[in-house]
C-alpha cells in the first residue's frame, strides 16, 4: 500500500475490481488501525475516527472479498470503532455519571500506543544477530554417554533360533487338566502382543515374549511368536541385540528393543498392510 | 603461567564448550584466575580475532561465553546447516517482546496487547524453547504465566534479560526520525559490539528491567512448581 490517503468515499485499494491488490499481512486489528494512521498521515493521539472506522471497514470487506479469513477481533474491533464514533458525535449525556470529560477515543489510544511499542521493540529483537540465522556457534558434541552396561551387537536369525532351541528344550508348562482345546493363533496376534509388551518399555528379553506365568508357553504359541519377532525385525519394528563376550562373541540373551521414535505407526500402519 | 598460555587455555575451552560456558567454570581450571580476569582474557581474545580478521568471536549469551561466526558469513553457513535456518514470524517476534518486557504475563495479557489470540504463536514458541511457563498467576482461575527461556537469550544473543534494549530507549528510537528501520539497523550494527552498555544509560529506563533481573535470577534457583519448560 504506497497510495496516499484514499477519498474517503472510494475504497483505499481504487475502484477499479480487477486492480491487482497487494494487501499488506496485517497482525491483527491494532495492526491494521496502525496502517490506517500511517497512511492518513494523522496523529494517533487525536484521530480522525470517522474516517479511520470507514476505512477499516472497507478493508474488512476487503478481506471478506478475497474470502481471507476475518479473525472475530477484527469484528469486535469494528464494533469498537463504531461505538466511538457514535460516542463522538453524541453531546455529553448530563444523566450519565460525569467522566472526567474522558475522550472516547482514550482507551482505544492508549491500546494502539502499546501495541505500537511492541511492534517496535519486535522489530528491534528481530533485527539482532540470531543464532541460527545470522550467526552460529562452534559446535562441539556433549561427550557421549558411556554405553550402558554390556557391549552389544545386533544379532542375526542364526542368534535367535538358538535362542528358540533353548527355549523349546525347557519344560513347557502342563497344566492339571488335559483339555483338549484348539487354539488358533495368528502371527499377527503374536506380533500385537509383542510390540504390546514394548509398547511402555524400549526393551525386553526374547525369553520374556516366550513365557507366560514363568513356564514356557504352549508350542503354537511359541512357533507364532517366533515367526512375529522375525516379521518385526523385517519391519524395522524392533531390533534384536545380544551382549558380546572377550572375544567378541555374541554371548548371553537376546534382548528385543523397539526402534526409534515414530516407529510405533510405521509397523501399525505397515502391520495393516500386510494383513 | 604465560598471558598468552591462559589466553590459549580460554580460547580451547570456549571452543569446544557444548553450550556457552560461565567464566566462573573456566576460572575453576585456571590455577589463580578468577571470572573478571577470564572476561579480561575473552576481551584479549576478541581483539586478537579482530585484529587477525578471523571470522569468528566470542560472545557472551545466558551468562556463559560461546564461539560464534560473524553474521557477514550467515549466507554461506544457512546452506551448510542440516537444521532449517531460525525463522521468526512477525507474530513470534511481536509475541517474544511482551513475554521479554512483561514476564512472567499471562496469555490474555499478550492477547490484550496484540489484540488477536495468542494460542497458537505461544505453543510454537514453547515448542522452540524460546518461551517456558513459569508458573501460575494466584488470582482467580490461576492462569499460566509465561516467561523468556535461557533459549531465548541464547538465540538473541543476550547475556542476561537486563540486557535488552528498553522500551524507552526503543521509543526514543522511534521517535527520532521518520526512518525509524534505518536507525534501528544502524543501532543494531554499532550495539553488537558493545551491546551490554550501549542502549542502557536511561537511569528510568532500567527500573523497568530491575524486576525482570530478579525473575532471572530466581530462575536459576528454583523452578516454580509444575514448570515442564526450561
Amino acid at each position: 500500500m504506497t497510495a496516499a490517503g484514499p477519498p474517503s468515499s472510494s475504497p483505499p485499494w481504487g475502484s477499479d475490481p480487477s486492480y491487482a491488490v497487494k494487501l499488506p499481512i496485517f497482525e491483527g486489528p491494532l495492526d491494521l488501525l496502525l496502517h490506517l494512521i500511517r497512511i492518513n498521515e494523522v496523529d494517533v493521539t487525536d484521530i480522525p475516527i470517522a474516517r479511520i472506522a470507514e476505512q477499516y471497514i472497507q478493508y474488512l470487506d476487503l478481506m471478506r472479498e478475497l474470502q481471507l479469513d476475518l479473525a472475530a477481533e477484527y469484528l469486535v474491533m469494528a464494533a469498537t470503532l463504531a461505538w466511538i464514533k457514535s460516542r463522538m458525535l453524541l453531546p455529553p449525556d448530563p444523566s450519565a455519571i460525569q467522566e472526567d470529560g474522558m475522550d472516547p477515543r482514550a482507551e482505544l489510544v492508549a491500546r494502539l500506543l502499546e501495541y505500537q511499542r511492541f511492534k517496535e521493540a519486535a522489530g528491534e529483537i528481530g533485527d539482532r544477530p540470531l543464532l541460527g540465522r545470522d550467526v552460529f556457534a562452534a559446535q562441539a558434541p556433549a561427550p557421549e554417554p558411556p554405553p550402558e552396561g554390556e557391549r552389544e551387537v545386533e544379532v542375526g536369525v542364526f542368534e535367535l533360533v538358538e535362542a528358540m532351541r533353548r527355549v523349546l528344550a525347557r519344560p513347557a508348562h502342563t497344566g492339571a487338566a488335559h483339555e483338549v482345546e484348539v487354539e488358533t493363533i495368528t502371527v499377527r496376534e503374536r506380533m500385537l502382543a509383542v510390540m504390546q509388551v514394548l509398547a511402555d518399555r524400549a526393551g525386553c528379553e526374547f525369553e520374556d515374549l516366550v513365557r507366560e506365568d514363568g513356564h514356557r508357553a504352549s508350542r503354537p504359541i511359541l512357533v507364532t511368536t517366533f515367526l512375529a519377532i522375525l516379521e518385526l525385525t523385517r519391519l524395522e519394528a524392533i531390533g534384536l541385540y545380544q551382549g558380546v563376550d572377550d572375544a567378541g562373541v555374541p554371548r548371553g540373551a537376546i534382548h528385543v528393543r523397539r526402534r526409534g521414535e515414530g516407529a510405533d505407526r510405521t509397523w501399525i500402519e505397515r502391520v495393516s498392510d500386510l494383513m | 603461567m604465560e598471558r598468552e598460555q591462559e589466553r590459549r587455555i580460554v580460547e580451547a575451552i570456549v571452543l569446544a564448550s557444548p553450550e556457552p560456558i560461565a567464566p566462573a567454570r573456566i576460572a575453576a581450571v585456571l590455577p589463580g584466575c578468577n571470572p573478571s580476569q577470564v572476561r579480561a582474557l575473552i576481551d584479549e581474545l576478541n581483539a586478537e580475532y579482530a585484529e587477525q580478521r578471523r571470522a569468528f568471536e566470542i560472545w557472551e549469551v545466558a551468562g556463559g561465553y560461546q564461539l560464534r561466526s560473524l553474521p557477514e558469513f550467515a549466507v554461506y553457513l544457512k546452506q551448510i546447516q542440516k537444521s532449517r535456518p531460525l525463522r521468526l514470524s512477525p507474530a513470534a517476534l511481536e509475541t517474544l517482546a511482551i513475554v521479554a518486557y512483561r514476564q512472567p504475563v499471562t496469555r490474555a495479557e499478550i492477547e490484550h496487547i496484540r489484540g488477536v489470540d495468542a494460542g497458537a504463536v505461544l505453543r510454537s514458541l514453547l515448542d522452540r524453547q524460546l518461551v517456558r511457563i513459569a508458573g501460575h498467576r494466584e488470582v482467580a482461575g490461576r492462569p499460566i504465566v509465561y516467561a523468556t527461556s535461557r533459549r531465548f537469550l541464547e538465540v538473541f544473543g543476550l547475556a542476561k534479560l537486563g540486557d535488552l534494549p528498553s522500551l524507552r530507549a526503543i521509543e526514543a528510537l522511534a521517535e527520532a526520525g521518520e526512518d525509524a528501520d534505518a536507525l534501528a539497523e544502524e543501532a543494531v550494527q554499532d550495539g553488537v559490539a558493545s551491546r551490554p552498555d550501549a542502549l542502557d544509560e536511561d537511569d528510568a529506563a532500567q527500573d523497568d528491567l530491575a524486576a525482570e533481573e530478579e525473575l532471572a535470577a530466581a530462575e536459576e534457583e528454583a523452578p516454580p512448581p509444575g514448570v515442564t519448560t526450561h
